[in-house]
């Protein structure tokens, strides 16, 4: 992994004391400054934020722009200022970009002029690990609620200026993440380029919701969805004219008192919203568009209240600067990157115990060759997903569904995994059968060298996990691992099943597919 | 037409100069202090004239827009009614100080004198005097047509003479002199002298006697002005003053109300009209003359039957006396020294104390000091990262600019919003903030638009485990040690978390590094404070029952925004029993059956100036008590930086509270708003003594004080039967 992704994810050490955040958006730069005590408990002690125009150039162009540069520029030199007020300098401080910024042409340059100018260096975030920063924030928010939540289906959505960021929760486990190209700043650039009417826009807004959704039903039907949990400025705004309840870090919204807010929005022109609602023109501009496209998924789900966490992916960034290396919270999201994947699974209607069977025999041997392969905790998660998902090929064809595996994984979004990530799982799903890699796999020689001595290690432990249930039936059970000297002893449990078990088929698979982890580790995988 | 429903905005505030020059009628007051009042009266006059009825006159000149005002007036109707009663109110002012004042103080052994008691021997040495000291400064304009009167300096005083040639020949040969009237040959020519504002007005004559005698440098300049002109006879003369359009030196801390309309006239200052003309009784053709030359209607000409412009007495109203001068300390109030802060106990800091408790500061009658030792500290204390304050208004070489330089010195962040458009400070503002700049602060000039009159300051500091922890200073006040001993002010010191958060987003909208955020306890001018005032005024008329009514009690400066204003009213008809305390402008109508018969309306003028901004709602037993720096004036909700803060600790809400009942328990300096707009004297019940609330809050302030200094307790209370005395 390149060190840009190791930026946003839980692994960052403890920093008692005072975390700044900035987040370079599609519609403003936006700083967040809090206090984190011994505990990792964290306070907020600053907000700031002003408009860009990034998105907006972005999104019709592909390049920021030289007078949003200078703007840029301008607002981060008076934040730097800003942080001086509390002892912190700019190389101290985290600063994320999000979508505008991915997209656009010259982000290298203007990341590198930035970090000339200002001091702060930026890191270019992926859309899923938006995703994930959200699900941190809204989870924190919600705090006890959170209980409350994971005993239904949940959706939690975000829409910004450049994507729409979607969770679907069940009963807490995560069913599906997305990132959609909807935003706000991209429909107002899309509906100004044409010239079109209103009524253009909400069909326009009405046909693409709809299509999301369909998608999304297949992962878990939305009209059982009863928490909607609504992320955003946009949001928080409607919460703040009609929630019917307020407490400390969220609000709840009424579902009809919700819709017809959206409705009178959607109704009202810029100049309008900021003379009723007070708002400042950076965001009446984008407030009408984006209540209506939260309010079309709203329309899907049977939820009767949205929730409005008041935060966003700033306060995610700070729990993960917060926190560090907080065992519970790792476990909590394993499970949930791992919920997802078994989701993706599922949709592509995988052998689920075959896939289970192949994951648990997988990190059974990771966690007993520990020394050998010198991995740690994210590559354990990285094999665990692409066990579940080795198979998935086949709901194309069976016939080199290990190629289908790796194009379905490669495309498709999985909770709290970056690209790169992604890439990896690909891979070692690609390698589960039949060739190893070769220098003609484009997709392998392009990872980087690194990444490529883990693809061959996990795919190698997946090889003999996966050899290990050729049967699709379980039958070696929680099998055990034993190292010894230059062999791998394994020892099936069939203690649990009734009859004699024949364990020929495996051992011949293992056979066929233990080459590569007797080339890669040196050991000889022996089944018992 | 007028409104029934709201008072005039212009004739309300005349009668709140009116109210002020009732302290100066009363009695009981000291004569000095009485004198003091008079002369407020004065120049509370010449910056209305300067800037509410200038403004009103270029209403009419533009032409374009006669529409009537809120209380149903037009301009010239406004106009015609400010002429009356600045009249009646003027007459009373010199009557007062012609039969009361200037006697009585004779009497004292303290004579103003004018020309016609002049002993000779003084006569004499006046007139030496004159040659020596005030005839090398004097510069008289022939008058050649009416344009020389356009150099007539505003406020300044002027003498005004008619001459003629000693040898009776026609002026015209003099040079200039012309009178288009009558073409050439005129006998008399018109020259005027500005007296120079340099000169102390009041000078002390010799005098072996006891007491002291004082003659006015404008009646020397008059009495001894034909050595300007010789060759000629002086036939005529005359005291003058003119009043225009708002230009320059306006103190505009004089009286709040007066700025942001100020700004507005400045903006579009076309020419400085003149809009007021005072001339003393000496002749009658002569002031007639000078009215026609400036311009000016019957209506604008004030003639005065004593000394005119009051507002220089003021110097001598604040005459202690010397050594050798007999006591005068009668003829003042007695002082009330602000009392002083206890000392922190040893080893704690303001720090210390500010996390284990708010505190609540009254001045003047408490020392302004703990504030100052709380920039002090913050300035000195290495763990303090930043200070951020707003200057609305304060002296280049106060306390509170020195402990920010040094604060920016020792590589604090320190940054200051300034406000520097107070005109006559200008330069000197400008030079102490670019000095505060060279020591490394960061100074904001003001916003653009938006006049900066929120007073807070925060501390950032980092604490012991490397947390940061803020201490915050919110006013009702001016950062002015020098006001802080006179007007009236509630200050609160703070750590609460909240507050300082939201303090924090203040300062950063103000200082740019972002736009407006939603806060939950503070309201900001002009982003939501109206909206936050009449949404509690909704929410209080929401609440009130038959059972339960209601109740808002809130004090402030002035009130003169109508959507507020209906609220009000609203709540009224609702049953909310609604108290106010206007020190000035008052549009509302209280006691009208149907309208505001649950309002009530009393005003408070005393010794000190009368500053602080309180609100309360009983909402539903959930009370709710806030300070503010803003006035309910649409300029100032819509057009200034201003803050509403709530308190929130217990002790101080209830000191607070207590506070703002004094007001209205008040029956010695209060005056009750009637519903015909006459203000009349609240009188103690029968039987009570006179409760007066600035004297209240001295004697609670220093109550308070002795408690906390009092030792504690050393007798020990012996148990034992009570002995027989047998």
């Amino acid at each position: 992994m390149s060190d840009s992704e190791k930026a946003a994810l839980p692994q960052q050490e403890t920093t008692a004391g005072v975390v700044a955040v900035i987040e370079i958006g599609s519609t403003g730069i936006r700083l967040v400054v809090a206090q984190v005590d011994a505990s990792g408990a964290i306070s907020i002690l600053d907000r700031a934020g002003k408009p860009t125009r990034i998105g907006r150039d972005v999104f019709t162009s592909g390049l920021v722009s030289r007078e949003a540069m200078r703007e840029s520029m301008a607002v981060l030199l008076s934040f730097r200022e800003l942080l001086r007020g509390y002892g912190i300098g700019p190389a101290e401080a985290r600063v994320i970009a999000t979508s505008a910024l991915r997209e656009a042409d010259n982000r290298d340059t203007f990341v590198d002029r930035i970090a000339l100018q200002t001091g702060f260096r930026v890191t270019v975030i992926e859309d899923i690990e938006e995703n994930h920063l959200m699900y941190l924030a809204v989870q924190h928010a919600l705090q006890e609620e959170w209980r409350l939540v994971s005993r239904s289906n949940a959706m939690i959505l975000e829409v910004g200026g450049g994507s729409t960021e979607i969770m679907l929760l069940r009963r807490g486990r995560m069913a599906g993440a997305h990132s959609l190209r909807i935003g706000t700043v991209r429909v107002d650039e899309l509906i100004r380029g044409s010239g079109s009417t209103p009524d253009f826009l909400h069909q326009f807004l009405e046909d693409n919701v709809r299509t999301a959704c369909d998608l999304l039903d297949g992962e878990l039907p939305l009209d059982t969805v009863k928490t909607f949990i609504l992320v955003g400025s946009d949001a928080r705004l409607a919460a703040t004219r009609t929630a019917s309840e307020h407490a400390e870090e969220y609000s709840v919204i009424p579902r009809e008192a919700f819709v017809s807010f959206a409705d009178e929005v959607a109704s009202l022109s810029a100049e309008d919203c900021v003379a009723r609602l007070r708002v400042p023109w950076s965001e009446a501009e984008s407030l009408g568009a984006g209540l209506s496209i939260e309010r079309l998924f709203l329309d899907r789900t049977g939820a009767e209240k949205v929730v409005v966490p008041n935060v966003s992916i700033r306060e995610g960034l700070l729990l993960t600067a917060a926190r560090g290396p907080d065992p519970e919270h790792q476990e909590e999201m394993r499970r949930q990157i791992v919920a997802s994947a078994a989701s993706l699974g599922r949709k592509f209607r995988f052998d689920e115990d075959h896939a289970t069977q192949v994951a648990r025999l997988s990190l059974s041997l990771y966690d007993a060759l520990a020394r050998d392969h010198g991995l740690g905790a994210r590559e354990r998660i990285l094999l665990e997903v692409a066990a579940l998902l080795h198979d998935i090929g086949s709901y194309i064809r069976t016939s080199g569904h290990h190629k289908h595996s790796e194009y379905l994984i490669q495309n498709s979004e999985i909770f709290g995994l970056s690209k790169g990530e992604l890439t990896i799982v690909a891979n070692v799903a690609r390698y589960h059968r039949k060739q190893p890699p070769a220098n003609t796999h484009i997709n392998y020689i392009a990872l980087a060298r690194e990444d490529r001595i883990v693809v061959l290690k996990l795919a190698a432990i997946l090889r003999v996990a996966d050899a290990l249930d050729r049967g699709h039936d379980q039958r070696v059970g929680e099998a055990a691992f034993e190292r010894r000297e230059d062999r791998l002893i394994i020892r099936a449990d069939t203690e649990s099943r009734p009859g004699p078990v024949d364990l020929s088929l495996e051992r011949l698979s293992l056979a066929e597919k233990g080459d590569m982890f007797e080339d890669v580790f040196g050991i000889e995988p022996v089944l018992a | 037409m007028k409104s029934p429903y709201l008072f005039n905005r212009e004739l309300s505030w005349l009668e709140f100069n009116a109210r002020v020059l009732e302290e100066a009628l009363d009695p009981s007051i000291p004569l000095l202090e009485r004198l003091k009042f008079l002369s407020i009266v004065t120049s509370n006059f010449d910056e209305f004239f300067m800037v509410r009825v200038a403004s009103l006159k270029a209403q009419i000149r533009s032409g374009s827009d006669i529409a009537r005002d809120p209380s149903g007036l037009t301009p010239e109707e406004t106009l015609a009614a400010i002429s009356k009663r600045t009249r009646e109110i003027v007459g009373r002012q010199y009557d007062c100080l012609l039969r009361e004042i200037l006697p009585g103080l004779a009497l004292r052994g303290f004579d103003v004198v004018r020309p016609s008691g002049w002993k000779p021997q003084e006569r004499r040495w006046l007139e030496s005097w004159f040659s020596d000291r005030v005839a090398p400064l004097l510069t008289p304009l022939r008058v050649e047509g009416d344009e020389t009167f356009q150099s007539a300096g505003n406020l300044r005083v002027h003498v005004a003479f008619t001459v003629r040639r000693e040898d009776g020949g026609p002026v015209k040969e003099a040079g200039s002199i012309k009178d288009d009237d009558t073409g050439e040959g005129v006998e008399e020519a018109m020259a005027i002298v500005q007296v120079p504002p340099n000169l102390d007005r009041f000078i002390r004559l010799p005098s072996d006697e006891p007491g002291l005698r004082f003659a006015l440098v404008d009646d020397l300049v008059r009495s001894f002005g034909a050595r300007l002109f010789p060759g000629y006879e002086v036939r005529d003369s005359i005291l003058f003053k003119v009043t225009r359009d708002a230009d320059i030196g306006v103190d505009e801390d004089r009286d709040d109300d007066f700025l942001a309309a100020m700004e507005e006239v400045i903006e579009d200052r076309l020419n400085s009209y003149p809009v007021r003309l005072s001339v003393s009784s000496d002749s009658e053709a002569l002031a007639e003359r000078v009215r026609l030359a400036l311009g000016l209607s019957p209506d604008d000409v004030y003639t005065l039957p004593g000394p005119i412009d009051l507002k220089s007495f003021m110097e001598l109203a604040a005459n202690e006396g010397t050594g050798s001068d007999p006591g005068l300390a009668d003829l003042h109030y007695e002082p009330w020294p602000p009392v002083k802060a206890e000392e922190l106990p040893e080893g704690t800091t303001i720090w210390d104390e500010l996390r284990a408790h708010d505190r609540l500061l009254h001045v003047p009658y408490e020392s302004f000091d703990p504030v100052v030792r709380f920039l002090e500290e913050a300035a000195s204390d290495p763990a303090v990262l930043a200070i951020k304050m707003t200057l609305y208004r304060t002296s280049g070489n106060s306390p509170v600019v020195r402990a920010l330089t040094r604060a920016a010195r020792s590589g604090k962040l320190v940054s200051v919003l300034v406000e520097v458009k107070a005109r006559f400070d200008e330069e000197r503002n400008i030079a102490w903030a670019s000095r505060l700049e060279q020591a490394g602060a960061i100074v904001i000039y003001g916003l653009a638009r938006l006049k900066v009159h929120a007073k807070a300051a925060l501390v950032v500091r980092r604490e012991e485990g490397g947390a940061v922890r803020r201490y915050l200073h919110l006013s009702t006040g001016n950062y002015n040690d020098k006001t802080a001993r006179l007007y009236g002010d509630l200050s609160i010191f703070t750590s609460n978390e909240d507050l300082c958060r939201e303090a924090s987003a203040f300062f950063n909208m103000v200082t740019g590094y972002s736009t407006v955020q939603e806060l939950r306890h503070l309201a900001v001018a002009p982003f939501d404070l109206k909206a936050r005032v009449i949404s509690m005024i909704e929410r209080e008329a929401q609440r009130s029952t038959a059972e339960a009514p209601g109740l808002i009690m809130a004090k402030m400066n002035a009130l003169a925004d109508v959507d507020v204003i209906s609220a009000l009213y609203r709540a009224s008809a609702a049953g909310v029993r609604i108290l106010l305390n206007v020190r000035g402008i008052c549009m509302l109508v209280p006691g009208v059956k149907g309208l505001s018969e649950n309002i009530s309306v009393v005003s408070v003028v005393g010794r000190n100036l009368e500053h602080t901004r309180i609100l309360f709602f009983a909402n539903g037993g959930a009370e709710e008590l806030y300070l503010s720096s803003a006035d309910w004036m649409p300029r100032n909700l819509e057009r200034r930086i201003e803050l509403m803060f709530p308190v929130l600790d217990e002790t101080l809400r209830k000191r607070v509270r207590d506070i703002l009942e004094a007001y209205f328990r008040d029956s010695a300096k209060a005056h009750r708003l009637g519903p015909s707009g006459r203000w009349k004297r609240v009188e103690p019940a029968e039987g009570e003594e006179p409760f007066s609330s600035q004297a209240w809050f001295y004697e609670s302030v220093k109550r308070r004080h002795d408690l906390e200094e009092a030792p504690p307790e050393r007798e020990l209370q012996v148990r034992r039967r009570p002995t027989t005395g047998a």
